[in-house]
């Protein structure tokens, strides 16, 4: 621990050295990208080249620390002036009072008409401030294999029982060995797999008001999830500490035979897969569906000090052009209305489950509980759960503690 | 040492202010990063002070220790350290006492293997954690593929998710990083050991197990002792490996103190009770601490 803080302060000490010597209308941008194929330095350049008195100073930071990096650099008074930033980020940033507001600027501003309809909405703060800009977005749909579905004679599931159905059947020794090698459904149990869980259980009518998930059916959800795992097997051994690498991993190597993601998996899933792999909307489960909406926008810091300039890079890309730029590096969809038009990046039928699971797709709750429950109350009462350290009502209850206590 | 009343000349007292003059930097710098976080986290353990709230900063006293005597995480994260460095220190020290004896034979290409073993020591801990993931994985590793093919499982083990399995998964590959510290500390212990002792005892008809216990033993304990002192302390405080291969999990399966303290700080941001926890541990390691600087105080004295 004392090592840890030392070597902060240490870097934060370097950092403070190094921003004392910087031009005024520097923009310091963080963003993170997973592509190591980086096309933010061209879309810098375009910037600076339109804009010759304005600097950017992009910075990579890797994903996995990205938040605790932000949050931290704010409060030692070094952070960026502007950044990428997600919905679960908003009420801790508006809380901390980092956040400017933009929602002023957004409306002189003459890209607004080309945002997509209703972004804008989505990302209004709990105080209905706006201070975030759309800059990509995607929602969570259901991956399977179209030719194992096929050989079994088998339908795409459209509800829960047929998902727990399907997903017995796609799990078989194929090579006699004793134990299956192929496995229904690739379910993340790691930090970040709430979106599997939430399509299944949070579809039931069940949210995270006081006494929701501890009701019969919030109960039932989660249940059904640990079931899939303890007694159907339908999801690989190494599931409770499974992470985005090892599920997108185990489905291209043709380990699993479903799993939930979104689109920005989908060209390296048809790279290995080919026409093998398809798409569609989450099944629904217990008379509803659910899934995620997974935003991205850029916001101006309060600390800025150049808030001008910093405003006038986010807007560039969330423009026309410089939006399909970003979002070829990222491999989501673009927020701008012209750019989507155009939009030939991924295949048709992976962007027709993303528009066909638009209308029940959701965001986690705008409230600053929500940071714990996806780094760590989720990720650490799942992994209890699936090994049978605790009962699924104790998870759910657990998670209504966190959020109504 | 202060100068005394009487007039010295400038020879002298340039001779007694040199050395503090030269150390005061290293003692700074020491003074900068080590003692002052230390008594900042040691004040922040008595506040309240969740990092996302940067106004609210309230006196709490002791609060924040008593919370984690009740807490059930504290207890199970204590109970996970005292096994790691119950199995982890003992297992290095005794394969790398069974390697130093070994490379302490003469045999062909001996300089290459004295060489070859300490190739666990200088990788990265990431790169050690992530080749262990591997090697343990449930669908492609190699640990699963040999003992299937053995026949000595009928099914693969998914070491690092099984929560009964993932701590002495954790702790093998620990093992396997640090033997070699010991080994190198052993192997030069050994050398120490003159010759003639050996001889002396042969002539006398002492076996080969009475020449290990009543020579060899005794010529190396002082160094197993440091090396098994600062070895506990650094394994106490080791969470990179834990963290790249688990991140505490499954649930809580892998939890150590500073662990829990590192993620209570760093991803709940609840820097007050984060701090709390390592205060806690610290005052359980400052008992080694003292016997080490005891020790290391008389062998320069």
């Amino acid at each position: 621990m004392s090592r840890f803080i030392s070597a902060a302060a240490l870097a934060a000490g370097l950092m403070v050295a190094a921003s004392a010597v910087k031009a005024e209308d520097t923009v310091r941008f963080w963003y993170h990208f997973d592509n190591a194929d980086n096309p933010m330095s061209a879309l810098v350049e375009k910037f600076e080249a339109a804009n010759p008195d304005i600097k950017i100073e992009a910075e990579n930071v890797p994903w996995n620390s990205y938040y605790d990096n932000l949050y931290t650099s704010i409060v030692a008074g070094n952070g960026p002036d502007a950044a990428m930033v997600k919905m679960f980020a908003q009420p801790r940033l508006v809380e901390m009072g980092a956040l400017e507001p933009i929602g002023d600027r957004i409306d002189a501003w003459d890209g607004k008409a080309d945002l997509q309809d209703n972004l804008l909405d989505l990302t209004k703060a709990a105080n209905e401030e706006t201070y975030y800009l759309p800059v990509q977005y995607v929602v969570l749909y259901l991956y399977y294999r179209q030719d194992m579905l096929e050989e079994l004679g088998l339908e795409v599931p459209k509800t829960c029982e047929e998902f727990r159905d399907v997903a017995m059947k796609l799990t078989r020794d194929t090579d006699d060995n004793g134990q299956p090698d192929v496995y229904g459904f690739g379910f993340r149990g790691g930090k970040g797999g709430h979106d599997h869980w939430a399509s299944l259980v949070l579809s039931r009518g069940v949210d995270f008001e006081k006494g929701s998930l501890t009701s019969e059916k919030g109960v039932e959800g989660t249940q059904f999830v640990v079931d899939l795992f303890q007694k159907d097997k339908v999801f690989p051994a190494s599931t409770p500490n499974d992470g985005f690498k090892e599920v997108i991993g185990a489905f291209k190597a043709g380990k699993t035979a479903m799993t939930i993601h979104h689109i920005g998996s989908s060209n390296g899933m048809v790279e290995a897969l080919g026409d093998k792999v398809s798409a569609a909307p989450v099944p629904e489960c217990g008379g509803g569906r659910w899934t995620s909406f997974g935003d991205e926008s850029t916001a101006v810091f309060s600390s800025a000090e150049n808030k001008d300039a910093a405003w006038k890079w986010i807007s560039f890309l969330s423009s026309q052009g410089n939006n399909a730029e970003f979002n070829k590096a990222t491999g989501q969809l673009p927020v701008t209305k012209s750019d989507s038009k155009e939009w030939t990046l991924h295949d048709k039928r992976f962007v027709d489950a993303t528009v066909n699971s638009l209308p029940f797709a959701h965001l986690l709750p705008n409230v600053p509980e929500t940071s714990d429950f996806v780094n760590t109350v989720w990720p650490v009462n799942m992994q209890r759960a699936l090994t049978g350290e605790i009962t699924a009502a104790e998870m759910n209850a657990a998670i209504d503690d966190l959020y109504n206590n | 040492m202060p100068s005394s009343e009487t007039p010295i000349r400038r020879g002298a007292l340039a001779r007694q202010v040199l050395p503090y003059a030269l150390l005061s930097p290293a003692v700074l710098v020491t003074l900068a990063i080590v003692f002052f976080p230390m008594a900042q986290a040691a004040w922040m353990s008595l506040h309240d002070y969740i990092l996302f709230k940067p106004k609210e900063f309230p006196f709490v006293g002791l609060k924040n220790f008593f919370t984690a005597f009740q807490d059930e995480v504290f207890w199970i994260s204590l109970r996970h350290t005292v096994l790691w460095i119950a199995l982890t220190v003992p297992a290095q020290m005794l394969l790398g006492l069974v390697t130093a004896l070994l490379l302490n034979q003469r045999f062909p290409w001996r300089a290459l293997a004295r060489a070859l073993i300490i190739i666990p020591w200088a990788l990265p801990s990431v790169v050690i954690a992530l080749m262990w993931v591997w090697i343990y994985d449930a669908n492609y590793g190699i640990l699963n593929e040999f003992l299937l093919r053995m026949g000595l499982l009928k099914a693969s083990i998914p070491w690092l998710a099984d929560p009964d399995t993932a701590l002495y998964a954790i702790i093998l590959t620990l093992t396997w990083q640090g033997f070699p510290f010991f080994a190198v500390m052993i192997l030069a212990g050994l050398q120490s050991i003159p010759k003639s002792y050996y001889e002396a005892a042969s002539l006398d008809g002492a076996s080969a197990w009475q020449q290990f216990w009543y020579i060899t033993l005794p010529g190396i304990s002082g160094v197993l002792i440091t090396a098994v002192l600062l070895r506990t302390i650094w394994v106490a405080n080791s969470i990179d490996v834990i963290f790249v291969m688990t991140g505490g999990g499954p649930g809580y399966a892998t939890y150590t103190l500073p662990l829990y303290a590192f993620i209570k700080a760093r991803t709940n941001l609840d820097f007050g009770y984060g701090s709390a926890l390592a205060v806690l541990f610290t005052l359980m390691l400052l008992g080694l601490v003292i016997v080490y600087l005891r020790r290391t105080g008389r062998a320069t004295s």
